[in-house]
């Protein structure tokens, strides 16, 4: 449990994010936002709620909503298309998961947990899924027949008639310059910090291989360099 | 409902200190009226407190602060009316691919069906378009799902990837901005244009991303590239919609009647932006999707529950899936089964039919046993144009009974699934067929 002052430094952080004016103009307590909003109709949930505690400044509330009730938001934006203050309870929702992250809430870290395979293939490789992935025994809830032709992955990829798709452990090929240039995005804008926050071991992980990478690309320009010189 | 006991007891999702309502059912109805209509009409009009971001974008380029990667002429632009009537430019040619991770990833049909649509009307891979390996996926789905990455990091990869669109052209011989991005997947789609939003309105953002972008070597004359429009495949299957019929179609399809699943990041995220066509529900709905089966001569059948997501949620579909599936069973699969008796329901994004397409067969667990075959706007227009169903089209990825769809307009599915299975031996064999030549794909370095 938080103390009183960690709880108005969270808000203070909500409150700090540019987004924040964006997305919160007042709030007519209408309901509107809640009546369309998939996730309120499955959990205890509700962005009318949310933006109430934000509006109303409720420093303790807020805190309790980011224990839980932030995660069940489905992020699908009805509610900001129908407030007629133009707010965003679900823009809103989304600074509240970054300050949980920056604070490194527990909530946040549960949450999170599942999440490890998507986020290590997107920080290595530049793409957030892959066909490895989504193989039959992965989601045994979506049935036997989740394929209509059985096979060998490899062969059913390169029967795309897509150069860029024939691949089996990125979504695409994703080209290892362009990976590299990922890294940089990642390391600049505090990203892999966020992770060491959230799962130092996928941290680890992730920090060996994209140092692999680098290696493996600064000798592919090596190379280079040498051939042009042979040449 | 009574409450005997007096007990503080809140509704789910509404908050501890909701309490029911005790209407009756006609006067829920009539309190909920007024909701109903705003939702189904476009009403949301802001006037005059919506601000176009194209203004300011253009008052950028003027101060010399950033580069716009206009369409030109050459890019054979059509112009479209959005939600609140303004206009926007679709270029229709010269376009740079920008896939998707959950459509190459899981429905590998929705871009070879694009292509070959695009083939079919003449365009010249290399020329009118680029498929390359230098991309990476917008990260948006990541961001909503699991709050990793910050607006920052998505300018950043927004204006990396962007900035890669319109140099592409150069190594085939073509000047700079040759190639405008046509964003495939609606979360790249939406997440791109609220970040542009954010960029042009924000120095401090724009001058940290900057730095980031120098760093990477893709600034231009100093410069970060922004996009005069964003653009989605969808846009782009709307003003295409008419010669995609009249030049390409082969199989009558006025027999099939077909619900349509607007995505949310289409159409509710920045939807200032989303088409809206007279001619295409009254203009009351976002217009893509609808407008291609309505072209094609299809029964576009309504149902209630069309404003609603699709259940995906990002985190949810991975690791919430109850939601996911209880949600798209009750509010799409077994309204577009019971009410509209559907044979399709199509969509035009990647997280609504992976979800809507998947979870079928779980409702069998909950006594809910609906089906309903699931595929993209442009899938079912390839199938429409002659397109193979598993060869081009790729439906043998999809869960959902997408071969009842193939069977009621005259194609056999067993026969080209034995064509299929004949094929994937000569694949073994090395001998692959493409839709473009497969060295235009190697862009970059390594
Ligand atoms: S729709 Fe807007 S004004 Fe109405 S309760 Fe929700 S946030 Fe408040
Ligand atoms: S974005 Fe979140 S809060 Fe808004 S309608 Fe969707 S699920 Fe509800």
């Amino acid at each position: 449990m938080a103390t009183y002052a960690e709880m108005v430094e969270i808000y203070e952080d909500i409150k700090s994010d540019f987004r924040y004016d964006h997305e919160l103009n007042g709030c007519l307590n209408c309901g509107i936002c809640t009546a369309t909003c998939p996730s309120a109709q499955f959990y205890d949930y509700s962005p009318r709620e949310i933006v109430q505690l934000l509006w109303t400044e409720n420093v303790e509330q807020i805190y309790d909503a980011m224990q839980e009730k932030i995660w069940a938001c489905a992020q699908c934006m009805t509610c900001a298309a129908r407030c007629p203050f133009k707010n965003s309870p679900g823009g809103l929702v989304a600074i509240m998961r970054e300050v949980a992250i920056k604070h490194g809430m527990q909530s946040a870290k549960d949450v999170l947990r599942p999440f490890g395979r998507v986020m290590l293939k997107l920080i290595t490789t530049g793409n957030q899924l892959s066909p490895d992935m989504i193989q039959p025994d992965h989601f045994p809830d979506w049935g036997p027949n989740i394929q209509k032709v059985s096979g060998d992955l490899k062969i059913l990829r390169k029967a795309i008639p897509m150069k860029t798709l024939q691949t089996t452990d990125t979504a695409w090929e994703v080209s290892l310059k362009t990976s590299v240039e990922m890294y940089t995005i990642w390391e600049m804008t505090g990203v892999l910090k966020q992770l060491e926050t959230m799962d130092e071991n996928l941290y680890d992980v992730i920090e060996d291989f994209i140092e692999e990478k680098r290696e493996e690309y600064a000798d592919w320009l090596e190379e280079q360099e040498d051939n042009k010189e042979d040449a | 409902m009574s409450n005997p006991t007096n007990e503080p007891r809140g509704i789910a999702g509404h908050g501890a200190f909701f309490q029911p309502t005790d209407l009756s059912p006609e006067q829920a109805e009539k309190a909920t009226e007024w909701v109903r209509k705003q939702v189904d009409r476009r009403t949301v009009d802001l006037g005059e407190r919506m601000d176009d971001v194209r203004d300011h974008m253009w008052e950028l380029e003027k101060d010399g602060e950033i580069i716009v990667h206009r369409i030109t002429d050459a890019h054979k632009p059509v112009i479209v009316k959005t939600l609140f009537g303004w206009d926007k430019k679709i270029p229709t040619s010269q376009l740079w691919h920008h896939k998707s991770c959950g459509q190459c990833g899981n429905i590998p049909g929705y871009p070879t069906s694009l292509l070959w649509t695009m083939n079919g009307l003449g365009m010249v891979p290399g020329k009118d378009y680029l498929d390359e390996t230098d991309q990476t996926s917008c990260t948006a789905w990541n961001y909503h799902g699991s709050g990793i990455g910050n607006v920052e990091s998505l300018a950043a990869v927004f204006l990396r990837n962007f900035h890669q669109a319109y140099v592409s052209g150069k190594r085939l011989g073509h000047d700079a901005g040759h190639f405008f991005p046509l964003v495939h997947c609606a979360t790249s789609f939406g997440n791109y244009k609220e970040i542009r939003k954010y960029l042009v309105e924000s120095a401090p953002l724009r001058e940290r991303v900057k730095k980031i972008l120098a760093k990477l070597g893709r600034l231009v004359d100093g410069k970060i590239v922004i996009p005069e429009e964003v653009v989605h495949y969808s846009d782009w299957v709307h003003v295409m919609r008419n010669d995609i019929a009249s030049k390409l179609q082969k199989i009558d399809v006025s027999n099939m009647r077909v619900t349509v699943h607007m995505a949310c990041h289409y159409s509710k995220m920045v939807h200032e932006d989303a088409i809206y066509d007279p001619e295409v529900l009254g203009g009351n709905r976002a217009a893509t999707g609808t407008g291609i089966a309505q072209a094609l001569g299809a029964q576009v059948i309504d149902y209630s529950t069309w404003y609603d997501c699709c259940g995906f949620g990002f985190r949810h579909i991975i690791s919430e899936r109850e939601f996911t599936r209880s949600f798209t069973i009750d509010r799409k699969i077994k309204v577009a089964r019971e009410e509209a008796n559907a044979d399709m329901m199509l969509g035009i994004d990647t997280g609504c039919v992976t979800t809507m397409d998947k979870n079928q067969w779980i409702g069998k667990a909950h006594e809910q046993s609906y089906t309903m075959p699931i595929m993209a706007d442009i899938q079912f227009a390839a199938l429409a144009c002659g397109a193979d169903p598993l060869k081009i089209v790729q439906l043998q990825w999809h869960a959902s009974p997408c071969e009842d769809v193939v069977e009621k307009m005259g194609i056999s599915w067993a026969d080209a699934k034995k064509r299929f299975e004949a094929y994937l031996e000569e694949v073994k064999a090395g001998k692959i067929e493409y839709l473009y030549d497969p060295k235009l794909a190697a862009s970059a370095a390594a």
